[in-house]
């Protein structure tokens, strides 16, 4: 269960199940077993362009942007589902399609704007140094308009300074656009200043949710992390 | 004798770059199905022989009702692209899509499939040309206003039909370029060829642009079918096999994947060619002529290759480790 407009992390060792987790629900595995819903509508089972247009976004682990496009043009393709107009309407050039394509476009560079991207517009996403790429990421995210927005690892590799300002962004978005975010992370820092819940994740098995500040002292996640011992020698 | 063939040069220069333009078109079919699929469709060269046959079947049929013969061409050439572009959108969804859905990674299995599509269409085309007019050898019929010469400087003439042929593959390449490079089509076509099931979770429904991929590579093909009819009158079921196999060459030369690439390793190839064809003739006192041209095509290929293995704009992927 996930509350609308919360911020939920999800942390576990490597391993836990938790990028698997996001591959259920945004439909690129199928689960074995169980359902998953969104918006009391079953959604396991749908193809994953459905479940996207439906409102789930992601970004990925491992950088996944279309790294031969242009900054711009990667925003623009998460804008996809919501420009709507058929090829005669193309073709022909109608108010309608050069309406969609022109909102489709402002809308585009409010996002870049919004993310500290619009300088780099222009250039390819492959030659956008780490950070900006992860940036990205999200804001390409954000342009499928989400309802919620699945965070994968988004601080891995970050230095300090952009770790900060991933978490300010992350804060803003929650307050700003009404999303729900549902965030895995073993930056632990990042996790407990800015979840409202965390649930934790080991060998596939959910084994502690609550409030940072709870999780973080149950004995059964102190194990998974650290190991048996580490409880005695804490104790 | 030297001075006879600086004089030949632009002709022939002007020849090579008529059938540049039909080897791009066929090669643009190959190279987007490969961008989105990492598929040769080796079906494609009956794509385009089917495009062809349908220009014929227009010509036949509407031949007498329509008087002026850019009207005609004009409408074999939107026939055609119809019907190839239809074409190769269900020899996608029929032979190539079950085998995506079962989730066979098997590069082999679908090549397999396309080259016996290739027979299938091949034979069936001469059944069904045999049965309905008795014969299938096919001719566009010639027409003196399409051959009509205008003098062009430097010795060179040129026919409208020719001209007919450059300004067709002119605006399909325009028209080509702006689909990809500004429209949502264009775009999700990019995204899916970089990475499908990135694209998949953005929205994009990868089937269904893969589809569109068949039909605008189809309708390419058909075009060139026309195009090359009306270049070259003669035609049967089996007149896609050295076209398609020098428009995959073109593809390959020109960078598969890339449709600059296509475009120009098309016209490069018909250039080299043409050229090959009528010097290699003169230099040797007619001991190897024109026949050779296809032996004289692949070496400049092999060489390329060898020294340029991405072909002329395809681009190196450093790999990241």
């Amino acid at each position: 269960m996930l509350r609308r407009a919360t911020f939920f992390s999800i942390i576990g060792p490597n391993g836990a199940g938790k990028t698997t987790l996001f591959n259920i629900l945004t439909g690129v595995y199928r689960p074995d077993t169980g359902y998953v819903t969104f918006n009391n509508k079953r959604i396991s089972g749908m193809a994953p362009h459905h479940i996207a247009k439906r409102g789930i976004a992601r970004t990925f682990q491992n950088i996944r942007l279309f790294g031969a496009m242009t900054v711009y043009e990667n925003v623009l393709i998460g804008q996809h589902p919501h420009i709507r107009y058929n090829y005669l309407d193309a073709i022909f050039g109608t108010p309608r399609c050069t309406r969609a394509e022109k909102r489709a476009q402002e809308e585009a560079e409010q996002l870049l704007d919004y993310m500290g991207l619009s300088a780099r517009a222009y250039d390819l996403a492959q030659n956008l140094p780490y950070g900006a790429q992860r940036r990205l990421e999200i804001a390409r995210a954000l342009a499928l308009r989400p309802k919620l927005l699945l965070l994968d690892e988004p601080a891995a590799g970050m230095n300090p300074q952009e770790t900060d300002e991933l978490k300010t962004l992350i804060r803003r978005l929650r307050d700003d656009r009404n999303i729900t975010l549902l965030l895995i992370e073993h930056h632990m820092k990042v996790v407990m200043e800015i979840s409202d819940r965390v649930v934790v994740l080991d060998y596939g098995k959910k084994i502690a949710e609550g409030a940072p500040a709870e999780v973080r002292k149950e004995p059964a996640v102190i194990e998974a992390y650290l190991g048996k011992g580490a409880m005695g020698n804490l104790a | 004798m030297s001075d006879a063939l600086l004089e030949l040069l632009p002709s022939v220069l002007l020849e090579g770059l008529l059938l540049g333009c039909v080897y791009a078109m066929i090669a643009l079919g190959y190279t987007m199905v490969y961008g989105v699929l990492g598929l040769i469709n080796f079906a494609h060269s009956e794509v385009f022989m089917i495009g062809a046959v349908a220009g014929v079947e227009v010509y036949r049929y509407l031949g007498p009702h329509i008087g002026n013969p850019y009207a005609l061409a004009l409408t074999a050439l939107v026939v055609a692209a119809g019907v190839s572009g239809l074409l190769a959108m269900a020899i996608e969804r029929m032979a190539y899509r079950p085998l995506r859905a079962r989730g066979s990674t098997n590069r082999l299995v679908p090549l397999i499939t396309a080259i016996g599509l290739s027979f299938f269409l091949q034979d069936f085309t001469r059944l069904i040309e045999g049965l309905w007019h008795g014969e299938f050898y096919m001719n566009y019929p010639a027409n003196e206003q399409m051959e009509a010469l205008h003098e062009l400087p430097l010795g060179m003439a040129i026919q409208n039909k020719s001209i007919l042929v450059i300004g067709v593959t002119i605006v399909m390449m325009l028209a080509l370029d702006y689909l990809v490079r500004k429209t949502k089509l264009g775009k999700a076509i990019r995204a899916v060829a970089q990475d499908a099931s990135t694209a998949s979770l953005m929205g994009i429904n990868p089937d269904r642009i893969i589809a569109r991929t068949f039909l605008i590579g189809g309708a390419l093909g058909g075009v060139a079918g026309v195009l090359f009819g009306l270049l070259y009158s003669q035609i049967n079921p089996f007149v896609g096999f050295i076209p398609g196999i020098k428009a995959f060459t073109a593809a390959v030369l020109g960078g598969i994947g890339n449709i600059y690439g296509a475009m120009l390793g098309g016209l490069v190839l018909g250039t080299l060619e043409t050229l090959g064809g009528t010097y290699l003739f003169f230099m040797t006192d007619g001991a190897i002529g024109n026949e050779y041209k296809d032996i004289f095509a692949f070496i400049i290929l092999v060489l390329l290759l060898l020294f340029r293995p991405q072909g002329l704009l395809g681009k190196t992927q450093g790999e990241k480790v």
